[in-house]
């Protein structure tokens, strides 16, 4: 029952110490955590952003200047001049170096036929006006086309531009080399997974992608791209082949490639995973601490509890033995009290009887009379007894008004200890005490206290003679102050000691060890009745057969404490 | 000489009776009541010397009827018998007038003994009075010739 109750306490207790603090520390790690990764992704997010943004730049730059390159020539030269192959050798040779992404030039005039054309392939006198992209340029002024296969059967893409004259229109185009343009967009490098790439918006890389995706072959993730929008789009998807990317998207060319820069998730989120790691690995060392700790804590605790709960049992147990003493004390007065009437009555029949007997005149010599004076006087040494019995009771139960008064111990003990000094010799025991020299006085009776004290030095005294006969016994007395306010005085002999079960019973009231006759048992319970009037308190310790200690503590006299 | 006369106050039938025929053999003069109220009749028709009186009664208690005594009666000695080994309660009979007190159970020569004590205090203090009461007899004519002289 109490075990289980302790058991209970523990499991509360210990529950409510890990709970209340690891919730806050729970909830704090995951508010950092969340705050953390939304500012860690949003920086990721931005990043790419601006790295889409940068490249789109690029990419916007580098189509311009290959078409003003184009517009420049266009501007610069005549028709007729630009027409003749080694003119127009000149001049791409000037392009070529302008930039290296050109492969070839060709002219055509407005019907679509290719005048001239300098480059690696034979495309010289090829008609175009079918093509689409011729229909684009005559209508726009200029066209940049997809990549496409064309007459020459190789991936390329085309600039052309239109220049228009009062009386005529010719067309300049140059090819790019889709492996130049490739390489200036795949040169972006974030992390160690991030890519760039262009698809068209049929759905066909217009450059290389690095994991994959040759010119020109259907993107697999095409359709997850969504429709075409404005400004920059950012967003986390899992590719065809389930590979979770988070993806920065723009559209370039009037909606006709898509820039997508993209990179694996757990890439662009490393740090959060280190962070994550690291909150988890706070969270198991700081819950252990927390844990530790409570278990720790519990246990002291639930020590101090038990220890605190055992000090009460044993006050409530002396409560209790107290009490009963002082009913027990009541209860016996009123019993001497009653006894005593009859006793009276007793002794007057027996005397009564007596004088009758004298009045008789009968011979005192006849055996039969002197067996009735035997019996008489029996009777008499009976009733004495009992009326000793009686009156030691009533000292026992009375409550008395004891006179209140300051008692110097260090003046009174050696008193009383000289009382007993003639008998301690003759039973040759050492008898020595020794009082502090800052006992304080006590306030009581010390009529009263010396019957304590006598009846603590008697009793030691015959447990003495018990174990040692009449040599070797030592008998000591001691008194000193006892925690501030208190005075304890011990009576330390080397009898016989007590049994733990006499020390049960040792106040109590007709409990005596000694032979019939001889001890009322009233002795010590009085002692404790007269200390616990006093404010104090008296125990007796003892291990049987190795001496006992009396000890009373009394509290020191507050007028005393207050000088 | 004048004979003591006692009386034994108490509720105890027996004791009353066995302890008269005591006193009497011992050629005293005794009678008994059983209550306070009893007792105070008694003395009111004859006279008492010393009154042995119990403190423990139902009805009018020992301290109780030792006052109405001792109001009544002054000249009369009164010992209490007490039950109560304690001092208190002989104390306090001695404080209302008493003039000794004896512990039940008493040795019947114990309760001689002390009456005897106390007769011998009542005689003493009646031959005071009675020698005081003297003096101011034998006094008086020459106060009277004093005052006549005066007057003259």
């Amino acid at each position: 029952m109490k075990a289980s109750h302790y058991e209970r306490m523990r499991r509360i207790i210990l529950i409510s110490m890990i709970l209340v603090p690891f919730i806050p520390f729970f909830i704090i790690l995951s508010i950092g955590y969340f705050a953390f990764t939304s500012s860690l992704e949003s920086s990721t997010l931005a990043t790419m952003r601006r790295i889409v943004s940068d490249h789109r730049q690029m990419i916007a730059g580098f189509l311009g200047e290959r078409r003003a390159d184009l517009t420049f020539i266009a501007e610069t030269h005549a028709f007729e001049y630009l027409r003749q192959p080694d003119n127009l050798h000149f001049v791409f040779k000037n392009l070529q170096r302008q930039s290296g992404a050109f492969v070839d030039i060709g002219i055509f005039d407005e019907s679509g036929l290719h005048l001239a054309y300098q480059g690696p392939f034979l495309l010289a006198g090829k008609r175009y006006d079918q093509e689409e992209w011729f229909k684009e340029v005559m209508k726009t002024g200029y066209y940049i086309s997809d990549i496409f296969m064309g007459f020459r059967n190789a991936p390329h893409f085309i600039i052309a531009v239109v220049r228009r004259e009062q009386d005529r229109q010719w067309i300049i185009r140059a090819t790019i080399d889709p492996y130049t343009f490739s390489d200036i967009v795949r040169q972006v490098r974030v992390g160690k997974t991030g890519e760039a790439y262009i698809v068209s918006a049929g759905g066909l890389f217009q450059t290389e992608r690095r994991s994959g995706g040759g010119l020109m072959r259907k993107d697999p993730d095409y359709l997850r791209y969504g429709p075409p929008h404005e400004g920059i789009r950012t967003y986390v998807r899992a590719d065809a082949a389930g590979e979770t990317y988070v993806y920065a998207t723009t559209w370039l060319k009037d909606g006709k490639w898509m820039l997508v820069v993209r990179q694996e998730k757990a890439d662009a989120f490393a740090a959060l995973r280190s962070a994550g790691y690291r909150i988890f690995l706070i969270m198991v060392v700081g819950g252990c601490a927390i844990i530790a700790a409570a278990f720790y804590m519990t246990g002291w605790i639930i020590r101090r509890m038990k220890r605190v709960d055992t000090e009460k049992d044993r006050l409530e147990e002396q409560l209790i033995r107290a009490h009963r003493l002082a009913e027990l004390g009541e209860m016996s007065a009123g019993f001497a009290h009653e006894i005593n009437n009859p006793l009276q009555i007793v002794r007057s029949e027996q005397a009564l009887i007596e004088m009758n007997l004298s009045d008789l005149k009968l011979p005192e010599d006849g055996p039969e009379m002197k067996e009735i004076r035997d019996s008489l006087n029996q009777i008499k040494l009976q009733l004495n007894r009992c009326a000793g019995i009686t009156q030691a009771i009533l000292k026992f139960g009375r409550k008395t008004d004891a006179k209140a008064e300051d008692v110097d111990l260090r003046k009174f003990l050696p008193e009383v200890v000289a009382m007993v000094a003639k008998k301690a010799e003759v039973h040759g025991i050492d008898l020595t005490h020794r009082i502090d020299g800052a006992t304080a006085p006590v306030k009581g009776d010390s009529g009263q206290l010396q019957q304590v004290m006598l009846n603590l030095l008697n009793n030691a005294m015959d447990a003495i003679l018990a174990a040692h006969g009449p040599q070797g016994g030592i008998l000591k007395v001691e008194a000193g102050p006892w925690r501030d306010d208190r005075v304890e005085i011990r009576v330390i002999d080397n009898g016989c000691g007590i049994s733990p079960e006499n020390q049960a019973r040792i106040f109590s009231p007709f409990f005596t060890t000694k032979p019939v006759g001889q001890g009322t048992g009233l002795g010590l319970s009085i002692c404790y009745g007269i200390i616990g009037n006093m404010g104090g308190v008296m125990e007796i310790k003892s291990k049987e057969g190795d001496g006992a200690t009396a000890i009373v503590r009394l509290p020191a006299s507050r007028a005393a404490r207050a000088a | 000489m004048e004979k003591m006369k006692m009386m034994l106050v108490d509720d105890e039938e027996r004791f009353l009776s066995t302890t008269e025929k005591l006193l009497s053999k011992k050629g005293f003069s005794v009678v008994t009541a059983q209550s306070g109220a009893d007792a105070l009749e008694m003395l009111e028709r004859s006279l008492i010397h010393v009154v042995i009186l119990d403190v423990k009664m139902p009805g009018m208690d020992g301290i109780e009827t030792l006052r109405e005594i001792k109001r009544r009666h002054p000249l009369t000695e009164v010992i209490m018998l007490t039950g109560h080994a304690t001092v208190e309660s002989a104390v306090d009979g001695l404080k209302s007038g008493a003039s000794d007190y004896l512990m039940k159970p008493a040795d019947l020569d114990d309760v001689v003994a002390k009456a005897e004590e106390a007769f011998d205090r009542r005689r003493r203090l009646e031959e005071k009075i009675r020698l005081a009461q003297s003096k101011r007899f034998m006094k008086s004519p020459r106060e009277i010739l004093k005052g006549a002289e005066g007057e003259a």
